[in-house]
């Protein structure tokens, strides 16, 4: 019997080629009863090879790898022999014995990794291993480990000190001499000494394959990452590479016969694992106490939290059958909550919603939160669980072992950035940090490393690189063949060939840990005894090993403190609309039935409007034509996979329209499918049917959702099918329905969208909507200075407002500040109006420091002239001045001052003549040069600001156009159905989304508004380039005009409108 | 003053045509990189027609029709301008070379001070045609102008087809049809100038001078005067050469080598008298001989090029001579020779103390020559000192020139130097046959004989190469054995009690082919 002690993953961040999943997937195959995972530096692959390792009941033991400074560098090839090894710190593979060791281990990784001013270079001191030695093993190691550096540096008397050293440290019944095999003669030198050395300090031997990958042709994989960690080629990598392929997992057989003269070393590996008692089951991670009042406990303080709640959010409602039912919620709620210990859980969250109301940060929970009338009640969500009867079981269940999600929706920026700054300040450096984002390699990644590896040039990669992974929708063409072949790559050749395959297969592996945007764990104790924490990129934040689903599934809570543009516009809007309208405005009391938002929405005029915006969600929002705040839900909600793939969507639509019956599968859905006309539609509802005809608890119901979520097995799935049915048999319900009610179930769990989550959602679209309506000009404002957000350019969005009627003025040095800002205008009816100034913001490459200089001067006096600005601001460098005057904002600096005349006057400011001329006046300077035509104009708008105020490109060739009988695309809506026309316009949207098969749809704007235009597969096969290059298309097409106007394309041509260059939102 | 621009466009392109008549008249692109990373790097007119751009691949290009390529040739290229040169020189002495368009290539323009030549060639209009003829007649398809001064002469040439002579005075009429392109002013200056809706030299050279010059500096003022055509600048003459040549065209050919080596020897006298008044000496030789061509008609010169690198730099004729002398044996001409030229790269002399205790090494002249004469019995390129190289790969080493150890160098590389057991290669290995039990060498039989195997180590694997199409995998053994071939021993010693040799092999199974090799043996 033999057990593999020293296994690298891929989680060594390029030092391993195979995922912990794969290496237990071997393990399993050889029947081996454990394994350990020593990565480098870290735990970062525990979870993933806990997890698995549960799964095929194999014992999963912990260790890492750890640099250690002051034991010597790594040994490195002989003086001799040319070689490129950088010097680095030797490792001592440490294996996890018990907690304590692990919280050890944890301890001192995060102590020297807190301490590394650059990725990866940490490493920890003698005296810090000593202080952490207690509950570990430690093995002398491979071509890494203090044996091989000691033997190769100062020979065998250093190398017994250094194993001396060791068992100071670790105690002599805690070393193992370690022995590996790999067929390399100068290994097999170091193994005879380490034999001797064992036997003369009377320390045991230990057989380990210092493991790298799980199969032997992945050596390539590893010697790919070892080029790209050392930035190199793999022809000019040399004995960087691995000299063979024998770092795989080796079955026992194998082992036992590669090591037939030192069976004992065999043996050890057995007894070793036997003395491991630590898994990752016993992890001892405790969610923080909230601080309660003397005389409370965190429960009853939770309660009057929650009772306070409820009478404050349902007291007003004037509804007291719904007050009362609340209560009961609510209660039913606690004592769950009381019963699971997760009060405390509750309180902070709580307090974090709390400090952000205090500190006026727009904040909402969402998520299946929402579905806790205690989490109404605390003020953490916005929607009314109770009263859209939303499903408790989803957020929480007694059945289910883990801790329930609360996200927090957050502005943007910095009002995110000061609640995550209080959760540090809270609960301390070593008691909160961010969850790590595990940055795997995706198409783009691995083209562009493994092509350098390879020796390809910089300009054909990045050539390759735009061309992979543009879109959602992955058709048959939409391969590496393709893309290669697209990018003009010889595939016949071998090494195309392999560069090929290597893309495909380092696909997924990890490449380095990021910082995930918003979730943060939170501990009792300390969380570096949990986990191993290090510094992220941003100063000032620590990040720990594990990903948010790595920390989920080791039962480590999480708050995720979301970023969301939106919301940021909407706390903007919240602040500009009593400035400049004259009234307040509260979010909590906009009239929730407004027939303008309404009527808005079923036009489909939705641009910017949160979630509804989308080329998709524009085409049905005409047939789902919603009325009320839960059409607006469904709204959200059925533009999704989800419903797509459920081939739920169409159904809706058609009942929604009238075009078909509502009927039920059986009469007991009726309650939960008629909101939805009897077409499941959210995962509440797949939930319900299961209880109610199957009679399963929440928990089991909650249960079958997951096992048929994302990571699906076939065995549980049948299990839960015989549960169903058999549930379903015992009401009573016919075969034929049991079928019909089970397809629905097993199609839809997968991609099912909570309704919470889409209620929260449509709360937020339908302020937004609300403020576009009714506040255009502040909406417009804020989304402006919110960029980058949302479907949309900035270009897009300031047309889509002036089409609405608000006047849009562009930037002006004189009056713009670096927000895009409200001014008062005096309208065509002579009334006045609010109308938006453009900010300087969107002048490219202008400064922030350089635009608070100007503003500082202007308040102090305007400025006189262009030479006066130069001269006052002298933080203005030249380039920023060209631009300046080339957006047009210096125009209003002289008179009969055009941007010409700017740029003119610019060149000679920006060469300022020297002190000694400076006292002379200057001369009023007429410039030589032409004006802009109105084609340069449009160039210089969209090349200094990526907007133009001024006409739309397509208003210039409006005349040719028509000439050539080209509609406009507000005249389509007054076309028939079927219609042969043409239309022409800027692209702005090119998708291709996952679900349309392949069918390319794009959004073309001109002067009037946007046509929607698709493309079916086999034309956008024909003119690729034409649709993915152009800026301005010509279609000619049939229309389609079934309540949503669009053009099924025959032909695509380009057209020449202007050289601006206008950007568009694609295939995202 | 006049001056004369020769422009040559698609420079790369036409190199590589005008050596191949084959290609004369077809759509033609050239190549740089190697393959699969080969992109075009030039193509011709009728190549860009067909919708060929440069740095496509060769795949796309390919798909714009059938297009002769070549691969790009520094050489061609080189000689192409030489050939631009001589034709330039054919007119006048005072040449300036033109700027280079991009970093990796050479320039394609040519400016002569034709000062004073009407008197000898005709009108000026008759000395743009024979420049364009000279250079047609080299395989150059050219564009010429002549201007008053060198920038309005390579302005018109880069931006008219054909031959361009531009009347005294008329400089910024004729110039300011010309799109800023041509006159090719820095980038900055280009992109400035758009910004200003300003396009062609005509609309640069009317903006007022005082303001040009605020805004744009005296450089700014200089590129205006170059759109009005009336910037004069003298002329750069081509720069003092970094290489001293000399050159005799022969009376009539020469074929034996006695009669060349005296001729050598009058221009190696002329080059080290020259090099001397400078105290300078020659680190680097190269002889082109011109070679009479087996078709008296054709124009391409045949040149037979030999370069000799000094390990130190010499200032003897004599022993640069017979380094020659032995060169030209080991590689003589293939034809009767009818042009020498020589080139010197120049360097200072070698000035070093030789240390009192230190061993004498051979004096390098004498050591190079007899390098020289080795490599001219085991051939070009086998003579050198090997090297091991960065490489997991068996037998993997390079060969570096030889040079004498400094010998301070050797004292300090000796330092570390410790007794290592010695592998002697058998290059190439000797195939074997070997007998396996357990998978392990037992017996080797090597030409009919049978071995046997007295002990053994291994095996010891390496694999690698797997990304290249030489891939190497073999797992080595170390054996003991008896020998393969007796050692050489004095006839007294054979009078002993013989006694069977053994000897530690090194042989290896090649992993790919299955083949047993004995690759070496320990000394």
């Amino acid at each position: 019997m033999y057990v593999e002690l020293h296994c690298r993953s891929a989680f060594s961040f390029l030092e391993g080629a195979s995922l912990p999943e794969d290496l237990i997937a071997v393990a399993a195959k050889y029947a081996m009863p454990a394994i350990a995972l020593l990565d480098r530096d870290g735990v970062y692959g525990a979870p993933r090879f806990h997890g698995a390792a549960e799964k095929c009941r194999i014992r999963a033991h912990m260790g890492a790898e750890v640099s250690v400074v002051d034991l010597g560098s790594q040994a490195r090839p002989p003086f001799w022999q040319p070689n490129q090894f950088p010097e680095r710190p030797v490792r001592l593979p440490l294996l996890v014995k018990t907690r304590t060791g692990y919280q050890n281990l944890c301890r001192l990784i995060t102590k020297y990794k807190l301490r590394e001013k650059e990725k990866g270079t940490g490493a920890a001191t003698l005296e810090e291993v000593s202080e952490h030695a207690d509950g570990l093993v430690c093995l002398t190691g491979g071509e890494e480990g203090i044996l091989a550096a000691s033997l190769a540096q100062e020979g065998y008397e250093k190398a017994r000190q250094s194993l001396e050293k060791l068992v100071q440290l670790f105690g002599r019944r805690n070393v193992y001499v370690e022995l590996q095999r790999h067929f390399d003669p100068l290994e097999e030198q170091r193994n005879q000494a380490a034999v001797r050395l064992a036997e003369s300090l009377q320390l045991p031997l230990l057989a380990t394959n210092g493991v790298r990958y799980a199969h032997a042709e992945h050596r390539e994989i590893q010697d790919v990452f070892t080029c790209i960690r050392n930035h190199c080629q793999l022809e000019t990598a040399g004995r960087l590479l691995e000299r063979n392929d024998e770092r795989h997992l080796r079955s026992p057989v194998e082992m036992a016969r590669l090591f037939a003269d030192l069976p004992e070393a065999i043996a050890s590996t057995t007894e070793l694992s036997a003395q491991l008692e630590f898994t990752l089951a016993d992890l001892g991670y405790e969610f923080p106490r909230y601080p309660v009042p003397p005389g409370e406990t965190m429960d009853s303080f939770l309660k009057k939290r929650a009772e306070e709640g409820v009478r404050a959010r349902y007291g007003p409602k004037g509804d007291e059958q719904l007050h009362q039912k609340a209560e009961r919620q609510v209660q039913r709620e606690l004592q769950l909550i009381e019963k699971l210990k997760l009060a405390g859980y509750f309180l902070i969250v709580w307090d974090m919603v709390r400090f952000c109301r205090e500190q006026g940060i727009l904040v909402q929970g969402r998520g299946s939160a929402a579905n806790s009338a205690v989490c109404y009640a605390l003020g953490i969500t916005a929607v009314d669980p109770v009263g859209m009867e939303l499903l408790f079981e989803r957020f929480l269940s007694e059945e289910r072992d883990e801790w329930p999600d609360i996200d927090l929706d957050l502005p943007s920026g910095d009002q995110r950035e000061k609640a995550i700054q209080y959760v540090y300040q809270r609960y301390g450096e070593r008691g909160a940090a961010m969850t790590a984002n595990v940055i795997t390699y995706r198409g783009r990644s691995a083209a562009r490393e493994v092509g350098k590896v390879l020796g390809f040039d910089v300009e054909t990669l990045d050539r390759l690189s735009s061309l992979v992974g543009q879109f959602e929708f992955r058709g048959a063409e939409d391969n590496w063949e393709n893309y290669f072949a697209h990018a003009g790559f010889d595939l016949h050749h071998f090494l195309i060939r392999k560069y090929l395959e290597l893309c495909d297969r380092i696909q997924d592996l990890p490449r380095h840990l990021g910082q995930h945007s918003g979730g943060m764990v939170i501990c009792q104790g300390q969380l570096d005894s949990v986990v191993p924490l290090e510094p992220a990129t941003m100063p000032e934040r620590v990040v720990v090993q594990w990903d948010k689903d790595d920390c989920a599934e080791m039962g480590i809570v999480k708050v995720d403190l979301l970023g969301l543009g939106m919301m940021a516009v909407l706390e903007e809007c919240l602040e500009l609309i009593p400035r400049h309208y004259g009234h307040p405005i509260d979010l909590a009391q906009i009239p929730a039935d407004d027939t303008v938002v309404y009527k808005t929405l079923r036009r489909a005029d939705t641009v910017g409007m949160f979630q509804v915006e989308s080329r998709a969600q524009m085409a049905s929002l005409p047939r789902n034509a919603p009325e009320k705040f839960y059409d607006l839900v469904v709204q959200v909600a059925i533009i999704r996979p989800g419903p797509i793939v459920g081939k739920m969507m169409h159904p809706y639509m058609r009942r929604r329209q009238g075009q078909e019956a509502v009927k039920y599968a059986h009469p007991s859905l009726e309650p939960i499918l008629k909101r939805t006309l009897g077409v499941p539609l959210f995962q509440e509802q797949l939930l319900r049917m299961a209880m109610v005809a199957a009679n399963f608890t929440g928990g089991e119901a909650e249960d079958l959702r997951r096992a048929m979520g994302f990571k699906r097995s076939e065995a549980r799935m049948k299990e839960i099918e015989i549960k169903l049915r058999n549930g379903m048999k015992r009401n009573g319900i016919e075969p034929l329905v049991q079928e019909e009610i089970i397809t629905q179930i097993t199609s839809f769990a997968r991609y099912g969208f909570p309704e919470s989550h889409a209620a929260s959602f449509a709360l937020i679209a339908y302020a937004s909507a609300y403020l576009k309506c009714h506040y255009l000009a502040a909406f417009t404002a804020a989304l402006l200075n919110n960029q980058p957000m949302g479907f949309y350019s900035p270009a897009t969005i300031v047309k889509d407002a002036q089409r609405h009627g608000l006047r849009v003025k562009p930037i002006d040095i004189l009056q713009s500040d670096w927000l895009c800002t409200m001014e008062r205008t005096v309208d065509r009816g002579g009334n006045e109006a609010p109308c938006l100034r453009v900010g300087l913001r969107y002048v490219r490459g202008l400064r922030e420091r350089a635009v608070e200089a100007i503003l500082r001067e202007r308040r102090r006096e305007a400025f006189s002239g262009i030479a006066d600005l130069a001269r006052r601001v002298p933080e203005l460098l030249k380039t920023e001045l060209v631009s300046l005057s080339e957006a047009g904002a210096l125009n209003s600096l002289g008179t009969a001052v055009h941007r010409r005349t700017a740029l003119w006057q610019v060149e000679r400011a920006a060469r300022p003549a020297g002190p000694l001329l400076d006292a002379i006046p200057e001369e009023p300077e007429t410039s030589p040069l032409q004006k802009m035509t109105n084609e340069e104009r449009l160039v210089a708008d969209f090349h200094t600001s990526g907007m133009t105020t001024g006409p739309h490109p397509m208003t210039y060739c409006r005349k040719n156009l028509t000439a050539m009988k080209i509609e406009r695309a507000c005249d389509l809506k007054q076309l028939g159905d079927g219609t042969f026309t043409r239309v022409a316009g800027c692209v702005i949207a090119r998708q291709r989304p996952g679900t349309a098969k392949g069918f390319v749809f794009l959004s073309l704007e001109d002067e009037t508004g946007i046509a929607n235009i698709i493309i079916h597969p086999d034309l956008y096969e024909k003119c690729r380039l034409i649709v993915n290059r152009e800026k301005f298309l010509h279609v000619e097409g049939v229309l389609q005009n079934q309540g949503t106007i669009s053009i099924k394309a025959v032909r695509v041509m380009p057209v020449e409108i202007t050289a601006a260059e206008t950007e568009s939102h694609d295939y995202h | 003053m006049a001056f004369a621009c020769i422009f040559v466009p698609d420079f790369p392109a036409q190199a590589a045509v005008r050596l191949d008549t084959g290609l004369h008249g077809k759509p033609v692109m050239i190549y740089q990189g190697a393959p699969p990373q080969a992109k075009v790097f030039a193509v011709n007119s009728a190549a860009r027609a067909m919708g060929v751009e440069l740095g496509m691949t060769r795949l796309q290009a390919e798909a714009c029709g059938a297009i002769e390529w070549r691969w790009r040739s520094a050489s061609q290229e080189a000689t192409a301008q030489a050939a631009l040169l001589d034709c330039a020189w054919t007119i006048s002495p005072k040449i300036e070379l033109g700027s280079k368009r991009e970093e990796n290539s050479l320039p394609d323009t040519v400016v002569l001070d034709i000062a004073g030549c009407e008197k000898l060639f005709g009108s000026l209009e008759k000395i743009a045609f024979d420049l364009k003829r000279v250079t047609a007649d080299v395989g150059l398809e050219t564009q010429v102008a002549i201007a008053e001064n060198p920038d309005a002469a390579i302005c018109a040439a880069r931006g008219f087809v054909g031959v361009t002579v531009i009347p005294e005075g008329r400089e910024s009429i004729i110039l300011g049809e010309l799109l800023l392109a041509s006159l090719a002013p820095p980038a900055e200056f280009l992109e400035t100038l758009h910004r200003w809706g300003v396009h062609t030299c005509a609309e640069f050279a009317a903006l007022p001078e005082i303001a040009v010059i605020e805004r744009l500096g005296q450089e700014g003022k200089r590129w205006q005067q170059r759109a009005r055509g009336g910037d004069q600048r003298p002329l750069l003459p081509r720069e003092f050469p970094s290489e001293f040549e000399e050159c005799m065209d022969l009376d009539f050919p020469v074929d034996l080598l006695e009669s060349l080596l005296f001729v050598l020897n009058r221009l190696l006298d002329q080059l080290c008298l020259r090099l001397k008044m400078h105290v300078l000496a020659i680190c680097e030789l190269k002889v082109t001989l011109t070679l009479q061509p087996n078709d008296p008609r054709g124009k391409e010169p045949v040149l037979h090029v030999r370069t000799l690198r000094l390990p130190v730099p010499a200032k003897e004729s004599k022993f640069l001579l017979k380094l020659l002398q032995l060169d030209l044996q080991a590689h003589p001409p293939g034809a009767p020779v009818t042009k020498v030229h020589i080139a010197a790269v120049p360097a200072r002399f070698r000035t070093r103390q030789l240390g009192l205790f230190l061993p004498l090494s051979p004096e390098p002249e004498a050591l190079e020559i007899t390098l020289a004469r080795i490599e001219r019995e085991v051939g070009e390129g086998r003579v050198g000192v090997p090297a091991l190289v960065d490489s997991h790969r068996p037998g993997a080493f390079q060969q570096n020139r030889f040079v004498l150890r400094e010998a301070t160098a050797a004292a300090g590389a000796a330092r570390k130097s410790t007794i290592r057991t010695a592998l002697r290669i058998f290059r190439p290995p000797l195939p074997v046959l070997v007998e396996l039990r357990k998978k392990r060498p037992v017996a080797m039989i090597w030409e009919g004989k049978r071995k046997t195997v007295l002990a053994f180590a291994g095996p010891f694997r390496t694999k690698g190469g797997w990304w290249s199409e030489s891939p190497w995998a073999r797992d080595e053994w170390d054996v003991l054995m008896p020998a393969l071939r007796p050692k050489f021993e004095s006839p007294f010693a054979m009078q002993e009690k013989k006694k069977e040799e053994t000897a530690l092999y090194r042989i290896y199974l090649d992993l790919r082919s299955s083949g047993w090799f004995v690759e070496g043996v320990y000394d």
